[in-house]
């Protein structure tokens, strides 16, 4: 058995002569967490599709819990769990009718749908219809769908996108718990803060093509600048300097700065990963 | 596979148990059709009402008074004659003029006035105008120049005179197909819901297939439809000697409509276009059924649509008794149909769920 639960290798897939993808390739380990990012059109959605069987690669494979997919989806979609971007929920059902028939689906008869409210905080409210619940209640009954079948590979289209702090914290703690069991997670996102908090490993994709792959920690660092911002008293004047730590000489440049004047603040500023998907991609995510 | 379909269908009779305005219509529209087919007369009157007024008239009616089937009454003045077909009181009316007895008597020709209702057929006038001629040669005295033929070497099939099918077991197809109609919209609208909310998605992304979703669709629909039609036929009294036969065209019918529901949900975006589109593909399926009301045969362009075979196997076993002999080539020709709209059916909604 590898440790790569997911494994994709140069896939492609243009739709009539727009290539949506074009020779992707990524890999996702058991326990882990990858960051799919890019801006709206980038890939990722036509990614996901082949991802769940739902388009075939024109070219490249797909392998996933060791078997092909699309050839063998209906094992792998069994233990798989997909939470879309899109609210597709049952609205005239309740969020129990929602759980017990995606249970049956998966062959899951004794399903407890109330420990699965539980987890994702919707206890008590398994008995509405689906139409009453807000944008958050209804994306946390689709990570709730997900975990259904107790899935050993997790692709999560945006799934804290535009939610309150609640139901984002909420979704956060699921899929760091899913992790830690060993599941292997997928998450696409435009968000590069959400990607940064969750993700092990991020891929940035833009046009259709994986620009890099990495750890936030490492992209960060290999390719971000860092610097120290201080704030100090001079004369009376409130005297700001901005001093990057990879230019040589900034140590002493620290010190100095310091040790003249009245300090008031000092802070380390890292650049994030947007800085860094705009440093390969040329441009930013709403471009 | 059975397991998933019986889940999906679970959940589409929950679903569909929930969408009201389609519940309360279909038991709304099955109460009213039972009621307005129990509400038409169930006798056919066959008399014939003749007003007749002149020399002569006194005599025909003293002579054909006891005739089954013909009711001559006899009127003072031509006017009054003329007013009782206006009214439509009478078939026709024939006015013997004064002169007409000494102009038969000596064999010359008399002029006989016949009013006629203005919606009156072509076929009506003629024989009407027969008629006339034999009322004449009674009038004048003499005998018809030919010899009537005797009943039983002139009619084909069982002699329905005095028991006549009447209007309203011939509406039976019509009712059954506007009652399919709500199913179909009802089908449909759930398919559409489907789409437009990208739940189908959600389920082909489980173990559940396209050929799983497909199957759910056409067993509930065609389950559903074949119901509540064999509902509307046991409550309307259509099950009679051939009862095997009018469930095999019911079943077909039902069968049929799902295939359409298919297509229309897969087409359809929201209710209007479903309701549009349903109504664009129903009417068609109606005027065979309107058709069969009216005695004659079918124009040629209405025994190629696809619910014709049904709507005359349906009147043939529930109004005639015809049995399986006489219904299987309106069978076949169903059966034929079936298979074509669902294939298409199936495969637009295919097409479309696999796209999405």
């Amino acid at each position: 058995m590898s440790s790569a639960a997911i494994v994709v290798d140069g896939i492609s897939f243009a739709y009539g002569g727009r290539r949506a993808v074009d020779d992707v390739g990524f890999t996702v380990d058991r326990g882990e967490t990858l960051g799919f990012l890019g801006p709206n059109g980038a890939g990722k959605s036509t990614t996901i599709k082949m991802l769940t069987g739902r388009l075939r690669p024109q070219t490249g494979t797909i392998t996933i819990l060791d078997m092909s997919m699309p050839s063998q989806a209906s094992k792998i979609q069994a233990r798989m769990g997909v939470a879309f971007e899109e609210k597709n929920l049952y609205a005239n059902m309740t969020a129990k009718e929602n759980l017990v028939f995606f249970g049956r689906l998966f062959g899951v008869p004794d399903l407890d749908p109330d420990s699965l409210l539980d987890r994702v905080d919707l206890a008590g409210r398994g008995d509405d219809r689906v139409a009453e619940f807000s944008k958050g209640m209804k994306q946390r009954l689709m990570i709730a769908r997900v975990l259904i079948n107790t899935p050993d590979v997790l692709l999560l289209d945006e799934p804290t996108d535009g939610l309150d702090p609640v139901s984002s914290q909420a979704i956060r703690h699921v899929i760091r718990e899913e992790a830690e069991r060993g599941a292997a997670i997928l998450l696409t996102t435009h968000d590069m803060a959400e990607a940064d908090k969750l993700s092990d490993r991020v891929a940035f994709i833009d046009r259709g093509r994986v620009l890099v792959t990495d750890t936030p920690e490492n992209l960060k660092l290999t390719y971000g600048t860092r610097s120290v911002r201080i704030r100090a008293r001079r004369d009376g004047q409130i005297v700001e300097s901005v001093i990057p730590l990879d230019e040589p000489g900034a140590d002493e440049r620290i010190r100095q700065a310091v040790a003249a004047h009245e300090l008031l603040t000092i802070h380390t500023q890292e650049a994030t990963l947007e800085d860094i998907f705009i440093h390969f991609a040329g441009r930013g995510l709403d471009a | 596979m059975i397991t998933i379909v019986w889940a999906i269908i679970r959940k589409d009779v929950a679903q569909m148990s929930r969408d009201r305005f389609f519940a309360y219509i279909t038991i709304l529209g099955l109460v009213a059709y039972v009621a307005l087919f129990w509400g038409l007369p169930s006798t056919v009157d066959e008399t014939l009402n003749l007003g007749i007024h002149g020399v002569g008239a006194d005599l025909l009616a003293e002579q054909l008074g006891a005739e089954e089937g013909l009711d001559l009454e006899v009127f003072d003045t031509s006017d009054a004659l003329e007013q009782a077909v206006t009214d439509g009181d009478l078939v026709a009316g024939v006015d013997f003029p004064n002169d007409f007895l000494p102009a038969v008597t000596t064999g010359n020709q008399a002029t006989v006035t016949v009013y006629v209702p203005a919606d009156t057929t072509d076929d009506i006038r003629t024989a009407i105008s027969g008629l006339v001629r034999e009322l004449a040669y009674l009038v004048a005295g003499s005998a018809l120049p030919i010899t009537p033929p005797a009943e039983d070497e002139i009619i084909l099939g069982p002699d329905r005179a005095g028991d006549q099918v009447p209007l309203k077991d011939k509406m039976r197809p019509l009712l059954a197909v506007f009652l399919l109609m709500m199913e179909m919209m009802s089908l449909a609208s759930l398919i559409a819901q489907e789409i437009r909310s990208k739940t189908v998605t959600a389920v082909l992304v489980t173990p559940a297939r396209t050929t799983d979703f497909l199957a759910a669709k056409t067993i509930l629909g065609t389950a559903l439809a074949f119901t509540e039609v064999v509902l509307l036929m046991v409550a309307i009294g259509a099950f009679g000697s051939e009862p095997l036969v009018l469930l095999t065209a019911l079943l077909l019918a039902a069968f049929l409509v799902t295939g359409l529901a298919l297509l229309a949900g897969s087409t359809g975006r929201d209710f209007i276009e479903i309701l549009l589109l349903s109504v664009a593909l129903i009417v068609p399926m109606m005027i065979p059924a309107g058709a069969a009301l009216f005695p004659g045969s079918a124009a040629p362009w209405i025994k190629v649509l696809p619910s014709y075979g049904m709507t005359q196997a349906i009147v043939r076993a529930s109004a005639y008794g015809a049995g399986w002999a006489e219904t299987a080539p309106y069978l076949l020709m169903t059966l034929a149909w079936c298979v074509g709209v669902f294939a298409v059916g199936v495969f637009a909604l295919k097409r479309k769920v696999e796209t999405l």
